[in-house]
């Protein structure tokens, strides 16, 4: 299988002297065509790898090939490539869900005759058909949330980073997004990285999954083969095991004490 | 690290400023009084005595009602109600509680000005009892003003933030509210609103409206006093009179204010309809086809839009352009040349335009990543901000160059053409210096007021940078004007503008340069 997203040694260190390691010589690959998924506490590295990966921000050390193209080297071709939903997205408020997408079709030079269409295809897709003309400043943070979707999708690119999809969308709007990322990945043959919290989402989507804590990669493979290394029965308990989480009988300790105390 | 030191002393900085306004009250304000003691004295029996008063009695008073109001309407947030609608407490005792939080802030304001006024009282000789009457006078005043501006705040509040476009208002609002206050201050200063107030043909109207207003009243035992110091006797209804106008209109702000409370506390919806964006008209359709149709004609399209959709930002640019209005009307002497109005236009008025319509370099970094994402997003986003405040900036610099200078006498066509040409010139490359300096000194704060001060800031180091060089050329002999000294003086100020518009464009084109290059490795 053709290696589209491959890190080598990737770090990325913040502070003086680079003593927060954010990401730590990460060893990463992902393959065309596949959902991959990469999970981690808040702080983890999650959200740095996806900007190294899309060349928003450079590395300390280390690189990567997006698609064959070095993010220190070819930044204008991996932009190209790649297709991002960030964790906080800039919106601009002031423009229209129709207006928002072509003025990123814009930043992407997708020929205007595609675009518009493309655009017709999308605000249909994601149910926004007839609100396309609303200032995006009036529209609830789901509705934002697919006119992101729909924005890193305008010029169709191979690879898509998704951060957090389906982190503010209630359950109606996650179930689209989720069959949308099944059919992107399934019949567009697109590649797909996602950093989600959300263990059900990850755990169902994503044919392989990297679990990152401390900027290190701490576990890589199949929900299966982290299951089986980790010697646990759900993608929760591994995700624990992995990365030290606090158990329910700890979280709930104080209440004990207390009640002994009294 | 200054932070951590600063919060290390930060316990003791009511005292601090209780020790500095004391010092400020008893003896700072006394002798600087004192320095001009005998044109007051001059002045307190003159005519103007009771309208200059009146006037500014009444400017403090607006001030001091407008300052809660505009500090709220910057950024309206009314995340706070639904916590104060949840507790068991009346509406309006959170507006008072309101009123009281911000009381160390108030009090040092009324001090400040209480101290001055008082100083310029003391020499007359006035007794104990009126200067305590007048200190009383000054507190009530400035009291009623600062709840009135608190209730209109907390209703403004509640009915703005209830909608994005009310918030939108509300930063509007915010910047050019001071307006009005700001042409009175100028006409008081130019000496014509003087002029005016004491001719009886002229001033009906204005001390009509004036005596009617609380501050007026305090205006007038204040002359009564300054006229009749050490003898209350002889004001003494006067004085009871008016004192007791203002105990009665505080009470009645203050009655009136607590009933406005549950209307000021309030979430109910009042609207649900969204703001849509027009099919292009003519001047999108314009501005696409100059920025060549392709993307980048949408860039710069969609560039325009989010700019000429916030009203702050339209806000901005009558402000700037208010602002150049009114110190020409008011504190200029005549423009008697096309040369004086290009060498005055040149030096503040083109630098304060530009510099608030240029205005921050983006709205978060979320949207600038936006940019960074795509490919040579952070030039086309530069060049798009180039091309749109270009297309803001120039016309109007040229609009105010060509009424300036049709208003000046000597005017030819020569002339008119020349300054247009000069003034869109100067205009266009304080676009470029504006822009470098706001990528180099990035402000990337959604609130109004960080925004406006980065604005500030980067305007004062235009403003000191360029006056600064205008005189180092002059006095190092380095002026083209006087390299050539048979040139008439229209001709060697109109080179002498072309030369400090070269060497701003090349600053300019510096710092833009190394505002891309620290954007590009923003984080």
């Amino acid at each position: 299988m053709k290696v589209v997203i491959q890190t080598k040694k990737l770090s990325k260190c913040y502070g003086k002297g680079g003593e927060i390691k954010a990401v730590d010589e990460l060893d990463l690959e992902v393959y065309e065509g596949e959902t991959f998924g990469l999970l981690g506490p808040n702080g983890a590295g999650k959200t740095t790898t996806v900007r190294l990966l899309n060349c928003i921000i450079k590395p300390t050390s280390g690189t990567a090939l997006v698609n064959g193209n070095d993010i220190l080297k070819d930044e204008t071709e991996v932009k190209r490539f790649t297709g991002l939903l960030a964790e906080s997205p800039g919106l601009y408020e002031k423009l229209s869900a129709y207006e928002f997408l072509e003025f990123i079709g814009a930043l992407y030079d997708v020929p205007s005759d595609v675009l518009k269409e493309r655009i017709d295809d999308l605000l249909k897709l994601f149910s926004l058909d007839d609100r396309r003309n609303d200032l995006l400043e009036g529209y609830s943070r789901g509705m934002k949330q697919k006119v992101l979707i729909a924005a890193a999708l305008v010029h169709d690119p191979p690879i898509l980073f998704l951060d957090e999809p389906t982190s503010a969308l209630d359950p109606r709007t996650a179930l689209m997004v989720k069959d949308l990322i099944k059919k992107l990945a399934d019949t567009a043959g697109k590649t797909i990285f996602i950093c989600s919290h959300i263990l059900p989402i990850v755990e169902e989507l994503c044919d392989r999954i990297g679990i990152i804590s401390q900027g290190k990669l701490i576990a890589l493979g199949t929900v299966d083969e982290i299951l089986a290394k980790t010697k646990t029965k759900s993608l929760e308990q591994a995700f624990i095991a992995l990365t030290g989480g606090v158990e329910e009988k700890e979280l709930l300790a104080w209440r004990e004490h207390r009640a002994a105390s009294a | 690290m200054i932070t951590s030191g600063i919060r290390q002393i930060r316990r003791y900085f009511p005292y601090l400023v209780t020790v500095l306004l004391a010092i400020y009250v008893l003896f700072v304000a006394p002798a600087v009084a004192g320095l001009f003691i005998d044109d007051f004295l001059a002045f307190i029996i003159s005519v103007a005595a009771v309208p200059v008063i009146q006037i500014i009695l009444f400017m403090f008073f607006f001030y001091l009602v407008l300052f809660p109001i505009s500090d709220t309407l910057r950024e309206v947030k009314t995340g706070q109600i639904e916590i104060f609608l949840a507790s068991p407490v009346k509406s309006s005792d959170v507006l008072l509680g309101e009123f009281l939080g911000r009381m160390p802030f108030y009090a040092t304001a009324i001090v400040l000005i209480t101290g001055t006024l008082t100083a310029l009282l003391d020499p007359l000789g006035l007794d104990m009892v009126q200067s305590i009457v007048m200190i009383i006078v000054f507190v009530i005043t400035f009291l009623s003003a600062l709840w009135i501006g608190t209730v209109i705040s907390a209703v403004l509040r509640t009915k703005l933030g209830k909608t994005v476009r009310g918030k939108d208002v509300g930063r509007a609002l915010s910047v050019i509210i001071a307006l009005p206050m700001i042409a009175i201050m100028y006409a008081l200063i130019g000496g014509g609103l003087i002029k005016a107030l004491i001719d009886p043909a002229t001033s009906g109207n204005v001390r009509a409206i004036l005596n009617f207003l609380p501050s007026s009243w305090g205006a007038e035992i204040f002359v009564a006093f300054a006229s009749n110091p050490g003898n209350i006797g002889a004001v003494a209804l006067e004085t009871i009179t008016r004192l007791g106008g203002l105990v009665v209109f505080f009470l009645a702000a203050l009655w009136l204010g607590s009933k406005a409370a549950n209307r000021a506390y309030s979430l109910e919806s009042t609207t649900f309809t969204a703001s849509k964006a027009k099919p292009d008209g003519l001047f999108y359709k314009a501005v696409r086809r100059l920025g060549g149709s392709g993307s980048f004609g949408t860039l710069l399209t969609t560039s325009f839009k989010d700019y000429g959709r916030r009203l702050e930002n339209l806000s901005w640019l009558f402000y700037s352009v208010a602002i150049v209005a009114m110190i020409t009307i008011f504190l200029s002497d005549p423009l008697s040349s096309p040369k004086d109005v290009l060498e005055d236009l040149s030096m503040m008025a083109i630098p304060f335009l530009t510099g608030f319509a240029v205005g921050t370099v983006s709205r978060g970094k979320d949207t600038l990543f936006v940019y960074k994402k795509s490919p040579n997003g952070l030039s086309r986003f530069v060049k798009a901000r180039l091309m749109q405040n270009l297309l803001v900036t120039v016309p109007i610099a040229a609009a105010i160059m060509c009424t300036m200078t049709i208003l000046a006498p000597q005017i030819t066509a020569s002339s008119l053409l020349a300054n247009a040409v000069a003034g869109s010139l100067r205009a266009a490359v304080m676009v470029v210096l504006f822009l470098g300096l706001a990528l180099l000194i990035p402000v990337f704060a959604e609130e109004s007021r960080e925004r406006a001060f980065g604005v500030v800031i980067n305007l004062m180091i235009v403003l000191f940078a360029t006056i600064g060089l205008e005189i180092g050329l002059a006095r190092s002999g380095l002026s083209l004007g006087r390299i050539f000294p048979e040139l008439d003086s229209y001709a060697a100020a109109l080179l002498n503008h072309l030369e400090m518009t070269a060497l701003i464009l090349l600053a300019g084109v510096v710092l833009l340069y190394l505002g891309k290059r620290k954007l590009s490795r923003t984080e």
